[in-house]
């Protein structure tokens, strides 16, 4: 429980802290989103190899992740946020599988998931819910959208408006969750290791096998974000006759 | 110490729930799924969407528990 991060006041404000190796991290993360794309991306051809039957794939998944919630004619335009969300979701949940970097004195973490912040994925989630109402704003137009909230009955509306706040948290939270867990699990298996010689080996096995779990449990989370994501977006979005 | 307990039993107790919610949802989808394999995919897609609705309660106890640890 010893995990802390390095946060520097902006401009003086007590308020408005920022936290450093958290932006470093992010930063880090879509970099890595950025050039892997850009690369695969390089050279167009009408056989795909390689790296270009990856991305195609990649395409494909997706295209059937927005085709099964609702239909493609709607769902076209979210494909790329689609395609954003995963790839980041899930390059920054596999960034702290590897190894995580700490000051040994007072354990200020500089490398692990970012992913592992409640203000990351909550802020993540909240950005998703947002799009999700401007969309259903834009493509339904605002007299539609306004009718959703008394369907299928009036009295209901106060569940709708809550059921906001705790898709947002829930969304936000289990990501946070399961990245956090995992890495206070890696952690304490090193630590383990590193204890004695008779641990180092008694160790190490489990430290394979759980960094296996949790390349898992990155892709899953991923999978289920941007899931979840176009779900919420077809309520919003779809007609639903 | 009494607090370190309440958190280990709200966590505990919310990882037992929704792994109980969550296996029946997915048990009955699996069940779904071999009755009429051709359904196989609108049945995933409420599958997905069924499970997160089950594993709210959970996160929320989770919530709790890290709120009671930022206390202790």
């Amino acid at each position: 429980m010893d995990t802390q991060y390095l946060k520097v006041d902006l401009f003086g404000i007590p308020w408005l802290t920022v936290n450093v190796p958290n932006l470093i991290l992010i930063t880090v993360a879509m970099a890595i989103v950025f050039f892997v794309c850009f690369f695969m991306a390089r050279k167009i051809e009408m056989y795909p190899t390689g790296a270009q039957n990856a991305l195609e794939y990649l395409v494909q998944f997706i295209k059937n992740v927005i085709s099964s919630t609702m239909e493609w004619e709607r769902g076209k335009n979210f494909f790329m946020l689609g395609i954003t969300l995963i790839l980041y979701v899930f390059v920054a949940n596999m960034m702290g599988v590897p190894f995580e970097l700490a000051t040994a004195g007072d354990h200020y973490v500089w490398w692990n998931s970012p992913t592992s912040n409640a203000v990351l994925t909550l802020s993540l989630a909240l950005f998703v819910i947002v799009l999700t109402h401007i969309y259903g704003i834009k493509l339904k137009g605002p007299k539609e959208y306004g009718k959703d909230w008394f369907r299928p009955v009036p009295f209901l509306m106060p569940f709708k408006f809550i059921e906001e706040f705790s898709n947002t948290l829930t969304l936000g939270m289990r990501l946070y969750a399961n990245i956090y867990a995992k890495e206070v699990i890696l952690v304490m298996l090193v630590g383990l290791g590193t204890s004695s010689l008779f641990w180092a080996f008694g160790a190490f096995v489990p430290l394979v096998v759980f960094q296996a779990f949790s390349v898992f449990i990155g892709s899953l989370q991923a999978f289920i974000f941007c899931m979840l994501t176009m779900v919420y977006m077809a309520h919003k979005v779809s007609d639903e006759h | 110490m009494e607090l370190g307990l309440g958190i280990g039993l709200a966590a505990g107790l919310a990882a037992i729930g929704g792994g109980i919610g969550v296996a029946i949802v997915i048990a009955n989808t699996l069940q779904g799924v071999t009755r009429q394999p051709e359904l196989r995919g609108p049945l995933q897609t409420l599958m997905f969407i069924g499970v997160p609705l089950v594993e709210a309660l959970p996160i929320f106890a989770i919530v709790i528990a890290f709120l009671l640890l930022g206390n202790m």
